[in-house]
């Protein structure tokens, strides 16, 4: 299997510690991979080095074993991209803006853009400006999907999405990787990557700190759990495998869970519990924890 | 108190350049002074007898020039006609880029979301405006008095800080149009043309008058009109408190209305709705080819932008070209005055037709231009740039586009308005030769040309000062201009500027200038081309 995305020793330094440092990273084709790390990780500036809007300032880059910064016209015409930060479009129309973008592009078929818009229920008649944030990033992906390219890059790319749509999303990915394409995506939330990854590298304070299956993200998947007791003696008590208490006030604990909830469920079943809240975690408090483990383990 | 701060803020590169501009425009005058009319009164009293037939000349742009012979009076002619004027423009662009800017970068959104009202938020903003353009205009005109000391020719300080009160109070005026205009668009690009449109219009209101137009009324409208009532640097000349108050007054009161508008409308909506608009929803891209093909869809999208340009410098040429019998009758009158025309080369009401309609049209490009320079350098921070490089455009097609289209457009917009001043000219039964005419219309391209070059490369260079610095290149090129006569500077000075490199196409030829020109706007593209490969996009 060749190579869709390789990175050596990719830099880009904006001093004070921000930036992303000494990047290796393969991404091989046909695969779906995810780019996960916390907001300020430098995931999108690895994005822009990848797309040829930044330069690097140190190591390579090659995209199908082309150098992103010498070969970014030919490879743009095999790249559909979706920007972190959307571009303001102004009072221009949906369908006035695919147009223009589908003149320098070249590549896109009027049928494929009706066939993404009535998919992702986007009126393209719409000026921009009155365009809501969720179907300002649809247009986005429209503009990413309709040239299926051989490359997807998306930085964040279900932000503003509703549910609804978040889904339509993943089924387009699915479509694209059955049609041979590669994705990489950019995200901070676990739950999307889980949707619809292969693989996942994480990033953190500009590092990558670790690439694998899937499979692998079990060991740092976790729940956070606030229990609240009746009485605080049975909070000051708890001993619950995988849970990993980070604080206990009162009657009153925060931690976070990993594993099969039914050992939490029937520790808790004996004592009068008030209140049980689990919502999933943010990629900084996963990594807080996960790290913390690590290096107890160590 | 942190609203107000960062409202002075927001308005800290305008202020530092018009202090800039207002400072240097008023010690070059000051120090210019003594060296061009001399020490003893006779020769002052020399140089104002050719400097007034001179001026009489220029009252469509600057001030009635009145006691020349004085410091006071030459800077009141020389330097606060036009800073007085720039002053305003800033106000405009402030103005706009307050009510309208903030809002389309969600700023105003988010401060209001933190619990501000909509009127607290408009008085805070426009109190920030305040104080910043009191502290630029106090910088010029301290600059000026320092000018004038250093020239051993003080002005008196009273005088002085009652000019400062009349350049704020225009400045305020100014802002006072942008933030109502800024009420009825919903665009900061297009809030900003039609205000500086209607100041534009306001200012040849008063400009007639001065040339001794019969406006009625009108005049009264005027912002500058009020400001010319007043003469504190002039032996004997005083403040018209009740235009002055009224300057404040107006000021205040568009401030008042457009706080009303703001509380009126909707956020991000205009105060006046069109009503809903019923388009079909399509899923399909537009069918206008024209948007697929490259220059073609930049001016497809700016279509109405170029479009008011030509109608406004239309109209403008128009009602330019309307004065010219009438002025031409009057100062040929004056036996100096015709000696001086004669030796300006200026023999026929078409002569004149070209000094007025191509030395404003010249001055108004330009603005365009620089206008457009703000727009590439808003394409990158707004993200336009990052999408079009994404589609697979290469970069140097990006700045080639930019290009073409700019010269494209501004080759529109002056051949429709020098239209409007060849039929003008034939409504008022003036002669102008077609051949010299198309030809000297034709070469306000290659000055574009030079310019946008220069702002492309800027845009590309360092975005976030390219707008200041291309107008400081207008500026310089404008006042190099004025003064390489004046001081009798050697031609080489002259020839720094841009826009005396275009010359004078209507009586003589100048391709040594118009070559110039071209090597400039071919350098500035070659630097544009450098600086876009090498540069990050979107950081």
């Amino acid at each position: 299997m060749t190579n869709a995305i390789e990175t050596k020793g990719l830099t880009k330094d904006y001093g004070k510690g921000h930036g992303i440092f000494d990047l290796d990273l393969t991404v091989n084709e046909g695969e779906v991979f995810g780019f996960l790390g916390p907001n300020g990780a430098g995931k999108t500036t690895t994005i822009k080095l990848l797309m040829g809007m930044t330069h690097a300032t140190r190591g390579s880059a090659t995209i199908f074993g082309l150098d992103v910064d010498r070969a970014a016209v030919p490879l743009k015409k095999r790249i559909g991209y979706v920007p972190g930060e959307l571009p303001q479009w102004g009072g221009s129309r949906g369908s006035e803006i695919v147009a223009y973008t589908a003149g320098i592009r070249g590549d896109v078929e009027d049928a494929e853009v009706e066939r993404l818009a009535r998919r992702l229920d986007l009126d393209l008649s719409r000026k921009y400006r009155e365009y809501s944030h969720g179907n300002k990033q649809k247009l986005a992906l429209l503009l990413a999907f309709a040239p299926k390219p051989e490359l997807l890059i998306l930085d964040e790319p279900t932000s503003g999405l509703d549910p609804l749509h978040q889904q339509e999303f993943y089924a387009l990915v699915r479509d694209a990787r059955t049609r041979g394409a590669t994705v990489f995506v950019s995200s901070h939330v676990l739950s999307e990557v889980e949707h619809i990854c292969d693989r996942v590298g994480i990033v953190r304070e500009g590092r990558l700190a670790t690439v694998g299956p899937l499979s692998q993200l079990a060991g740092i998947r976790a729940h956070r759990v606030m229990i609240e007791f009746a009485d605080a003696s049975d909070a000051r008590g708890l001993d619950v495998p995988g849970l990993e208490q980070i604080s206990v006030d009162g009657a009153r604990v925060i931690g976070m869970y990993r594993g099969d909830f039914a050992p939490l469920i029937a520790a808790l079943s004996a004592k009068p519990v008030r209140t049980l809240d689990s919502r999933e975690p943010t990629l900084e408090e996963i990594f807080l924890s996960y790290y913390r483990d690590a290096e107890v383990r160590r | 108190m942190t609203f107000l701060r960062l409202a002075v803020l927001s308005h800290r590169t305008g202020a530092v350049a018009m202090a800039l501009i207002g400072a240097s425009s008023g010690l070059v005058n000051a120090l210019g002074y003594v060296a061009i009319a001399g020490h003893t009164r006779l020769e002052r009293q020399l140089f104002a007898k050719e400097m007034e037939i001179f001026g009489q000349q220029l009252t469509y742009i600057l001030p009635a020039p009145l006691q020349i012979d004085t410091m006071g009076g030459y800077l009141t002619w020389r330097a606060f006609g036009s800073v007085a004027a720039l002053f305003a423009i800033w106000g405009v662009i402030a103005g706009t880029g307050a009510a309208r800017g903030d809002e389309e970068r969600g700023l105003t959104e988010s401060w209001l979301s933190a619990g501000i009202s909509r009127l607290r938020w408009m008085l805070t903003r426009s109190a920030g405006f305040l104080v910043a353009a009191a502290l630029s205009a106090g910088v010029a005109c301290a600059a000026t008095q320092i000018g004038t000391m250093m020239a051993g020719d003080p002005t008196p300080i009273g005088g002085m800080a009652l000019e400062w009160l009349l350049v704020l109070a225009v400045a305020l005026l100014g802002f006072g149009i942008g933030v109502v205009v800024a009420q009825f668009v919903v665009t900061r690009r297009v809030a900003g043309t039609l205000g500086t449109a209607l100041l534009l219009g306001l200012y040849f209101v008063n400009s007639s008058t001065r040339a001794g137009a019969d406006v009625g009324a009108l005049k009264w409208l005027s912002p500058f009109y009020l400001f010319d009532r007043s003469t504190p640097l002039l032996d004997g000349g005083t403040l018209d408190v009740a235009a002055t108050l009224a300057l404040y007054a107006i000021a205040a009161v568009l401030v008042v209305f457009a706080a009303w508008g703001f509380l009126a409308r909707d956020l991000g909506g205009p105060l006046v709705r069109r009503g809903v608009e019923r388009v079909h929803a399509t899923f399909r891209p537009a069918g206008d080819p024209l948007l697929r093909v490259p220059v073609v869809a930049t001016l497809d999208q700016q279509r109405w932008w170029i479009l008011g340009w030509a109608v406004g410098l239309g109209a403008l040429g128009f009602f330019l070209t309307s004065l010219v019998r009438s002025m031409i009758d009057t100062l040929s009158a004056i036996p100096q005055m015709r000696i001086y025309l004669q030796a300006l080369g200026i023999a026929a009401y078409s002569d004149f037709v070209g000094v007025i309609w191509f030395g404003t049209a010249l001055f108004l490009l330009c603005a365009m231009v620089i206008v457009q320079a703000n727009s590439w350098a808003a394409d990158d921070a707004e993200g336009r740039l990052e999408a079009i490089l994404a589609a697979g455009a290469p970069r140097a097609r990006v700045v080639l586009e930019r290009i073409v289209s700019l010269l494209v457009a501004v080759a529109i917009v002056v051949a429709l308005a020098s239209t409007a001043v060849y039929v003008a000219a034939g409504l008022y039964d003036i002669q102008v030769p077609a051949d010299r005419f198309v030809l000297a219309t034709a070469l306000t391209v290659p000055v574009a040309f030079a310019f946008g070059a220069i702002g492309q490369w800027l845009a590309g260079w360092r975005p976030r000062v390219a707008v200041i610095v291309l107008g400081a290149v207008a500026v310089v090129s404008y006042f190099i201009q004025q003064f390489t006569p004046l001081f009798s500077w050697p031609e080489w000075v002259g020839r720094l500027s841009l826009f005396e490199l275009y010359g004078r196409p209507m009586t003589t030829d100048d391709w040594g200038g118009i070559a110039a020109l071209i090597a400039i706007g071919i350098a500035g593209t070659a630097l544009a081309l450098v600086s876009m490969q090498r540069r990050d996009v979107g950081t």
